[in-house]
This record gives structure tokens, sequence and C-alpha cells, in this order.
């Protein structure tokens, strides 16, 4: 039979690797520098762009989408094109993918840095941004499907399976999270509100974490790991069973991060019930991973590649099944709004996407360079500081969540909470010191490893095309008689496509729609008012600054959050919220009542040097709104922007929304002067007091009848 | 699959009789060693899996079989009896700590806390000694690895872990090998490993039953439900409680303490949760003076009292009734009380009205601005 001879692209393959290298330094140092920030807050420097608030979003948004973004790239370039048995579909698109991908993380990167997000977790980015992705996102797709219908493969193997689920899920959360109303060329709104917002946005975090961070990793998995091991994979049957299982349930645990929120309850249950039947087929991944090990388990003792990799499938196991549990009510009670959470999705990060990325590299630096790896003993060394850094990460996070929630919940027995928030902050300290110590580890490890790849690189020569021979792919593909039923559509990659679609499309609308379309999820209640214009210009600093990373805004019905925070949060409470900013971590306490407990002269003082108003407190100091002054040219537009989302500003009040900013500033103004406080009327802190004064206020006014309504809401379906 | 079976039935006891606010798998002391003794379990069950296998091919290599083997064995029942013990023995604390209220561990009856957490703690013990002897299989094999090399494996008996998973031998690989090469991974045709599907089938399962206790049969509470029922009973005991206590100071039956230990509890507690507004000395920073004659909401002890615990949250008070008992806010009054006339430097300009202490202690001087403000505050509840 004749015989193509091409060439494999090993150059984009390079490219992606070593920006998975640079961007693994840039995310983690953030991560460290943050991890210090939570007991020496004084490293802000005094500058916005080093505080909390701003580095968190680059750190998660650093270590997600560029060095795991990167890993996925540089895995899927180099297996795609051996699995098919050609070369990529276009070098071209190839250079524009790895240059247009590394443009948004450094565009997102100064974004964050300079306060640009649109204030939702995991999807800060600005709109123009959010587009750049889309199109990048567009054209890999057009790269990856050209290169699958040229193949001379007759069936597409597991591994891609995962990597189209991955690609058309990812399109779909990020288009629909990302919808968003601009004002101005780097500032936009959300246009879901409230429950809505949190809902849509916990679909996409969860199942970024699903379709981002898991199924392109299961395919990297399923290819690198029987190459590594030269083991067959273990069982066909349970990767067609796990493969469709998992994208099917996924997607609609997302409102697991939402339990005990004002999130509708029949919602809140499919969350549960969903992230419980997610177990098996998650674990199904791992099982089949570790069982394909089977009869080679002497090389992993050997071979550090392998010793990542049966570390990262181990955590992926670990992990998959404590998120279920953390789904369970009762387990969530405690472990939300804490550092459980942090742990959780570290052994992730970086036992399951670290390691395995580390493996990947290990294993395919020396082939591409055709050489060996440098040093076996210092990929050794790695491995083992890396393991010691995660564990040093983890455990005092499991406990220093564990430990805060039980000390926020405790009561004395007259009936007053036994500790005062800080308290329980100031208890945990010494937990925030070892895990920065992990995560250092972690890093130097990650130095070791590009020592030792420099190293392999520079003995090495690089094949740039790599040879590779095959015979093309007849017209028809002849089957033979007792074959697989899914085999069908292994030859079929749109139909895999299609029916991928269908899968992950299910869950979402389900989720979704209800909430949307029927009001009683969501009950009214009419003292709920819409925002002064200078509250708007307060909250945009509120988001701008991240407060929403270090403070929720969602009293939980607890006994012990009713008593600290007060009225525990009601959905109807929420509805002129665009975007949302319930949190999701309560590294300090909850603000959703903050309105109105304190004087402005509190906040002022605050805002300058927390310690003075709460001695012990590790909030950095926020200076800088002391100097700038809001841009009240920007009003009209907001509230232009706001009622076109459905807030009911009346018709033309654009012309007269800055009168009211001006009269509001004056009376802040001169409560501060009572207290020998001067302000300038455009200080940003004074319309950042003007927002925090007002949060969670509305409803002390509302109607007993409305209040009683608003409880029973979110019971509307499923009977009750 | 063994956690949510054991999930479903703790829930399900729990509530057969219809919504009880009381049960231990809230406790969250009791939720975190139950899942501290699954994943205990299951590292026992892997290194078991680990130290067997390790014996079998140790056992092989020495030609002494048939020893080793049996010793292996008893090992793993020893395990399999903690296991079975630890299941059962979760069940006990849920009876004994609903029987139990008062004299509590973490919440839990001492029989309860106690045996639960020695379940735990004989797992990390099996641990410790299953990880030795794994470390010792390993060791010797190591040396001998080189010997054995060259010989012919034979095919060892199939283990309870090749039986649970439904192992097929890798001597027999080849005829579950399906043929497909991929850039050279083989695939093969293993079965699913039943405790795998019969776990997913008991999840799906726990799904339909889980929607229909919360949302159907409503023979569990809902959030806000559990939350009333939470409520509810924490008011119980503090009632209980304050009866017994003789805690039970309030606004009008407040008296100023003059003792030392109750002035040096009360300064504390000034010097940790009032000086950011009042200042150390009670000048008064973002909050008034404490220490003249003025007063914004009467000077009487049962006045300060009475702002301590409902606060003025309009002017930046808040209420600290649910933050210290009643005694706690009677010393902190009183504590305030002795400052008065100690004439700080730094301090604030007097705010409010004249008040003189004529009578030392109760009455309030100022009735005008009493009681009506209380009920906006906690009107709520």
């Amino acid at each position: 039979m004749q015989v193509d001879k091409f060439y494999y692209d090993n150059k984009t393959v390079k490219w992606f690797a070593y920006a998975v290298m640079v961007w693994a330094i840039v995310g983690m140092l953030a991560g460290l520098w943050i991890a210090i920030a939570m007991y020496y807050p004084k490293i802000n420097l005094g500058f916005a762009p080093t505080t909390f608030g701003r580095m968190r979003p680059v750190h998660t948004n650093a270590v997600i989408f560029a060095f795991v973004g990167n890993g996925i790239f540089m895995g899927i370039y180099y297996s795609l094109q051996r699995l098919c048995k050609t070369r990529m579909f276009s070098d071209k698109l190839s250079k524009i993918h790895f240059w247009g991908w590394q443009l948004i993380i450094v565009a997102g990167a100064l974004s964050l840095w300079t306060g640009h997000t649109s204030g939702k977790e995991y999807a800060e980015l600005e709109w123009p941004i959010d587009i750049a992705i889309a199109v990048v996102w567009i054209i890999f797709g057009i790269n990856m499907f050209g290169t699958i219908i040229k193949r001379r493969e007759s069936h597409i193997y597991v591994a891609i399976w995962f990597y189209i689920a991955t690609w058309v899920t990812v399109a779909m959360l990020h288009i629909v999270n990302s919808l968003e109303l601009p004002i101005s060329f780097l500032k936009s709104y959300s246009i879901y509100a409230g429950v809505q917002d949190a809902l849509v946005q916990w679909w996409y975090g969860h199942n970024a974490v699903a379709f981002f961070l898991t199924t392109p990793y299961l395919g990297l998995m399923y290819y690198f790991l029987p190459k590594a091991a030269n083991r067959p994979i273990y069982s066909y049957r349970l990767s067609i069973v796990h493969f469709w299982a998992l994208i099917f349930i996924y997607i609609w645990a997302g409102p697991h991060h939402l339990l005990y929120t004002a999130l509708p309850d029949w919602a809140q249950s499919l969350g549960v019930v969903f992230s419980i039947m997610l177990i098996a087929p998650s674990w199904g991944g791992m099982l089949n991973g570790l069982f394909t090990l089977r009869g080679a388990w002497d090389k992993v003792r050997e071979d550090p590649v392998l010793k990542f990799l049966v570390v990262a499938i181990t955590c992926y196991g670990m992990a998959t099944f404590e998120g279920p549990m953390l789904s369970l009510k009762s387990v969530n009670a405690i472990s939300h709004f804490t550092d459980w959470t942090i742990a959780h999705v570290h052994i992730g990060a970086l036992g399951w996407n670290g390691f395995l990325t580390f493996g990947i590299l290990y294993w395919l630096i020396p082939k591409m360079w055709n050489t060996q790896l440098y040093s076996k003993k210092l990929a050794g060394t790695h491995f083992w500081i890396g393991t010691i850094g995660i564990v040093l990460y983890a455990i005092p996070l499991y406990w220093a969540g564990f430990t805060q929630s039980l000390m926020w919940k405790a009561f004395t027995d007259e009936g007053q909470l036994k500790f005062q928030f800080l308290e329980t902050v100031t208890h945990i300290l010494p937990m925030y010191m070892v895990r920065s110590v992990g995560g250092a580890l972690y890093l130097s490890g990650a130095f070791i490893m590009i020592y030792n790849l420099r190293k392999t690189i520079l003995q090495g020569s690089f094949i740039a095309d790599e040879a590779a021979e095959a015979a093309p792919l007849p017209k028809v593909i002849t089957t033979h008689g007792n074959e697989y039923w899914h085999r069908w559509i292994e030859r079929r990659p749109m139909k895999m496509l299609l029916f991928s679609l269908i899968a992950v499309v299910i869950g979402g609308l389900i989720e979704l729609i209800p909430t949307f379309m029927v009001k009683s999820n969501i009950p009214t209640i009419s003292s709920v008012k819409p925002y002064t214009p200078l509250e708007l210009h307060g909250r945009d600093i509120y988001v701008r600054e991240g407060c929403y990373l270090c403070h929720s805004q969602m009293i939980r019905p607890f006994r012990d959050e009713v008593a600290r925070y007060g009225e525990y949060s009601k959905a109807g409470e929420f509805v002129y919220d665009h975007p949302f900013q319930w949190g999701s971590k309560r590294t300090g306490p909850d603000l959703a009542r903050i309105g109105g407990k304190y004087p402005d002269s509190w906040h002022y003082n605050h805002m300058m040097d927390p310690q003075s108003m709460s001695p012990g407190s590790i909030m950095p100091s926020y200076i800088w709104l002391y100097d700038h002054q809001i841009d009240t040219t920007k009003t009209p537009k907001m509230i232009w922007a706001m009622r076109k989302l459905g807030v009911p500003y009346p018709e033309g009040y654009e012309a007269t929304c800055n009168a009211d900013v001006a009269k509001q500033e004056l009376a802040i103004q001169a409560s501060l002067k009572a207290d020998k406080l001067d302000v300038k009327p455009n200080d940003e802190i004074v319309a950042l007091i003007a927002y925090l004064q007002r949060v969670g206020k509305d409803i002390k006014s509302a109607p007993k009848e409305e209040l009683q309504t608003a409880e029973k809401g979110g019971n509307a379906l499923m009977g009750n | 699959m063994m956690t949510m079976a054991l999930i479903l039935l703790g829930t399900a006891s729990v509530w057969a009789d219809g919504p009880k606010p009381e049960s231990s798998m809230s406790n969250p002391f009791v939720v975190l060693m139950v899942i501290i003794i699954l994943f205990l379990a299951l590292i026992i069950a892997i290194l078991a899996r680990l130290v067997t296998g390790a014996a079998a091919i140790k056992a092989e290599k020495e030609k002494q079989g048939k020893s080793l083997q049996a010793k292996a064995t008893t090992i793993i029942s020893v395990v399999l009896l903690f296991l079975s013990v630890g299941l059962f023995a979760q069940d006990k604390p849920a009876e004994a700590a609903a029987a139990v209220t008062d004299g509590t561990i973490n919440g839990l009856a001492p029989v309860a806390y106690y045996s639960i957490v020695s379940v735990a703690f004989l797992e990390l013990l099996v641990v410790i000694v299953l990880s030795l002897m794994l470390k010792s299989f390993l060791a010797a094999e190591k040396q001998s690895t080189l010997l054995v090399a060259g010989s012919t494996v034979e095919i060892p008996k199939e283990s309870w872990w090749d039986r649970l998973n439904k192992f097929k031998p890798i001597q027999q690989e080849a005829t579950i090998d399906l043929g497909h090469d991929y850039d050279g991974i083989r695939e093969l045709d293993n079965r699913l490993p039943p405790w795998w599907l019969y776990g997913f089938y008991v999840t799906i399962i726990f799904a339909f039953v889980y929607i229909y206790r919360y949302h159907i049969a409503h023979s569990a509470p809902l959030p806000r439900e559990q939350y009333a029922l939470d409520v509810a009973a924490a008011d119980k005991a503090k009632a209980e409680f304050l009866k017994k206590a003789a805690n039970n100071v309030d606004e009008t039956s407040v008296k100023r303490l003059t003792d030392n230990a109750s002035l040096a509890a009360g300064k504390q507690i000034f010097e940790t949760s009032c000086f950011p507004c009042h200042g150390k000395l009670g000048e008064g920073i973002v909050g008034p003076n404490l220490t003249d004659d003025y007063w914004l909401h009467g000077g009487s002890i049962s006045d300060i009292f009475k702002t301590i615990k409902y606060g003025y949250p309009e002017k930046g008070m808040k209420s600290w009734k649910d933050d210290f008992s009643p005694v706690q806010i009677a010393e902190v009054a009183s504590y305030i009380k002795s400052l008065h006339g100690t004439n700080p430097p730094n301090a604030k300009a007097p705010q409010g009205t004249l008040y003189k202490d004529d009578q030392g202690t109760g009455g309030s001087a100022n009735p005008v601005d009493s009681v009506k403000k209380d009920t906006t505050v906690i009107a709520q509840h």
C-alpha cells in the first residue's frame, strides 16, 4: 500500500512549552505574594496594583488561563498530530493562536493590575479581552477540527473526545457568562443581576474547572500516560462510559457553589445531587489511569515522569471525591467561605494540573530535542519538594478552614457569639504562614525543573519538523463485523461535537431557564430601590478593588450568621446588582448588612488604616482612594446602561443625576467634617462610603407580608 | 459507595419520623470525623492491597509461598475487622449524642466522642503498621530485583483486590486487546470495575431519594426551615440556662458594679472592643467622650447598659447583645461609669445633654430618650 510521508510540527509545541514555564513562574509568584499578604498586609506597599484584591485575580487568571491554558495547548498540539497521523491543519493558525493567546494573557494581567475587572470570579477580564478570547478560541477550534478532518487515522481516540468536548463547552460557557453591556473601552456591566448573575457565574465558574482544568487534562492523561508507561489503556468501555457521564453530569453541579444562599432551593438541590452523581464518572478517569499502570508499577519507582503522573492522578481522585462531599449541605455549612475551599482547589491546581504538566514537560522536552533528561535526580528532587509543598500548603489550610468555621459558629451558654470575627482571623494566622512556606517550596520545585529542562535543551538538538509516515485514510472505512456501537461516532468528529454540545446544553438550560422565567423564584421587595448615582460610583470602586475576594455579601440562614451580621439575605435584595457581589470567601466579615452599622468616619479611618479601627486586622490600607476623584462625566452613561439592563431609573435622569451625586457627596462631607475629617466631595472614598452605607439597608423598611413571601420564595417549583 | 450508603442511612434514620431538630450528623465534629475515618479506611484498603501484592511477590521469590501468604491474609482480615468496627462505631455516637446533652465534648457525649476518636486512632495505627510492612517488603524486594528479573513468573493467585476489580490477569491480556493502535497506544477491553459501577448506581439512587425527601415528601428541612428549627432550639436552651444561671440582668434590673473583679473584666472588654471608637481612656475618637458630664443617650447605669445592648446604629453605635452576655455588658457599663471625671488627655468636646449622677445607681435621668428606640433594632427577630 502507498504510504504518505509528512512532518509533525514541533515548533508550536515548543513555543507553548516555553510559555507554560514562563507563566508557571509568574502565576505562582503572584500566588506567593498574596499568600504572604494574608498575614503581612503591608506587602501591598501602599500601591493599588500590588494589593490583594487586584493580585488575586492576576494569580488565578495566570495559573488557570496562562499556565494550564498553555499546558493544554502544548499537549494538544503534540498529541493531536500524532493521534491523527497528520501535521496541524495550518501553521499560520497555530502561530496566530499562540501569539494571540499570549497577548490576551499580557493584556489581561495589565488590565487587572490597573483595576479593570468585570467583578466575576475567574471571568474578570473586560469585554474587549473577552472578545479576543472568543476569537482566538475559535481559531484554535478551526485548527483543531481541520486537523481532525484531514486525519489518516480512521477513528478518533478517547483523548480527542475530551479535546472536542472541552472546546465546545468552554466556548459556550465563556460566551454566555461574558455577556455584558459596555459603557466605555474598559468598563462594562454584566447583563444579569443578583441571583441570576450568581447562577450564570457559578454555572460558568464550576464548569471552567470542569472543562478547562479537568477534561482537557484527562485527554492529555489518556495520551501521555500510556506513552510514558508503555502500557495499553485499561478499559475502552470505561473510557466511553465515564466520558459521556462526566460531561453530561458536570454541567449541572454549578449551584453547589451557592448552597444556603438566596438561590432557589430546587436549584441548590440539583447542584447537590448532580455533584454526588459526579463521583463515579470522575473516578472513572482516575481508575482508567491508575489501572493502565498495572504491570508497570516497577517503572513508577524509577521514572520521574510516571511519578508525577501518578501523584497527579491521585490528587485528581482525591479532589473529585472531596468536591462532592463539600457539596453536601452539612459539610458545606462548615467549609463554605473558609480556607477549606482554597485547600481543595489547590489539591487540584498543584497536584492534578501542576504535576501532570510537569510530568508531560519532563517527557516531552527530551523527546523533541532528541536527547535524555539532563538529570533524573534533579527531577526526583523536584518531585519530592513539590509533593512536600502540596502537603504543607493543603494541611494548614484544611485546619484553618475547619477551625475558623467552628469558631464562627460557637455560642456561649448565654446565647452570645463566643468569638469576634477578628479573633477567628488572628487565630489562624500561623496556618497562613505555613501555607506560604508550602507554596514557596512548590515554586522552588518549578525553578529546579526549569533549570533541568534548560540543561536538557542545551545538550540536545531540536527537531522542528519530525518526519513520520502513514497510509492515507481510505474513502470508505471498512468495519469488521463485531464492533462496539461507539466506534460509529468515533469515525464522525462533527457528530461527536454535536452530541457533546447536546450533552452539556441540557443541564444548563434546565437550571437557567426557570430561574430567569419564573417570577416566583425571586420574589420582589418593594422597598428595595436602585442605587443612587454616587452609590453606583462607589460600587464600581468596590468591584475595581476586588473587595468581593475577601468579603461576602450573602448572609446565610444560620443562627450564627444572623446573630453576627443581621437578617439573612433574600433573593429580592439583589435585583439591581449588576454584577452580583456575593463573594466566595470570607477572609474579612460579611458586608451584606454593613450599611448603617458604623458612622461615616469609621469607614474613613478604616479604609485609610484598617488596624486603627480593627486592631489586628489583616486588611490592607486603601490610601489611594483619598487622592483620586470619581469621574462624574461617566455618571449619565452609567445610568443609561443600568436602565438598559432593567433598573428603573426615570427617563431623562441622565440630565439630573450629577446634581444628586453632588448633593449626596456634600452630606457625607459634612458628616465627616463633624468628626474633623476633611475630604473633597469627589474623592473616591466618599463614593465608597456612600455605597457601603447603603448595602443591605433597604430591606429594613420592607412591608412584613412581602418579607414573608420573600422567605417562602425559591420553593415555587417542586411542589412547595 | 460505602460513604454514600452511610450518608443515606445516616440522614434517613435521623429523619425517619419527620423533622427533628437534633442530629449528630449535623455536628461538624462528627461530620469531619466520619470523613477522616472514611479517608483512612480508603488508605488502609489501598495499603493492604499493596502489602498483599508485595507479600505475594516476596513469597514467590523466597519459595515460601504458604507461610507468608497466610500471614498476609491474616493481616488483611484484621484490617477488614477494623473496618467493620469502624463502620459500626459510627452509628453509636448518633444515638448517644441524642440522649445526652450536658457534659458533652465537642457537642458529643463522652462515650460517643471517645469511641469515634478511638476508631480514627485505630485506623491511623493500622495505616502506620501497614506502611512499615510495605516498606520492609519493598526493601527486601529491591535487593532481589536483579535476581528475579530473568526467571519466569507464575500467575499469582487472584487476590481480593483482583476480584474486586474483576481484573483480567496481565498474562491473559492479549485476549482482551481490542487491536486499536493510536500512535502506539493500545486499548484493552477490561470490564467496568463492579464496585465502581454499583457505586455509580447508588449515587443515582441517592439523587432520587434526596430530591424526593426535600422537595416531594418534605421529610427533611430546607435551609430556611432548618434555620427556624435551630433558632427555636437555641432560644429554648438559652432560656433554660439563664433561668438557672442568675445571669438574667437587663436594663431595668442592672446595678452598678463596684468590685475590682467586675471592673477589671469590664476594662478588658473595653480595651479590646470599645477603644477604636471611644479611645483607650474613654476620651472619644469617632465615638463620644465617655469621661465627661455630657451624654447623648443618658448617663445612668441603665442608660449605658441599654446603649451598649441595643446600640444606636443610625449614629454608628452597634448593638453588642450578640457579642456579650448581660453580665459582661453590666461590667463594661460599670467600668465606663468608673471613668467619669478622669479627664484624659486629648479629650473630645462634650456632646449631648448634661447628666448629673446623684443617686449613684439605677434610675434613668433622661427618660425621654429611653425605651422607644429599642424596637427598631430587635423588631426583626
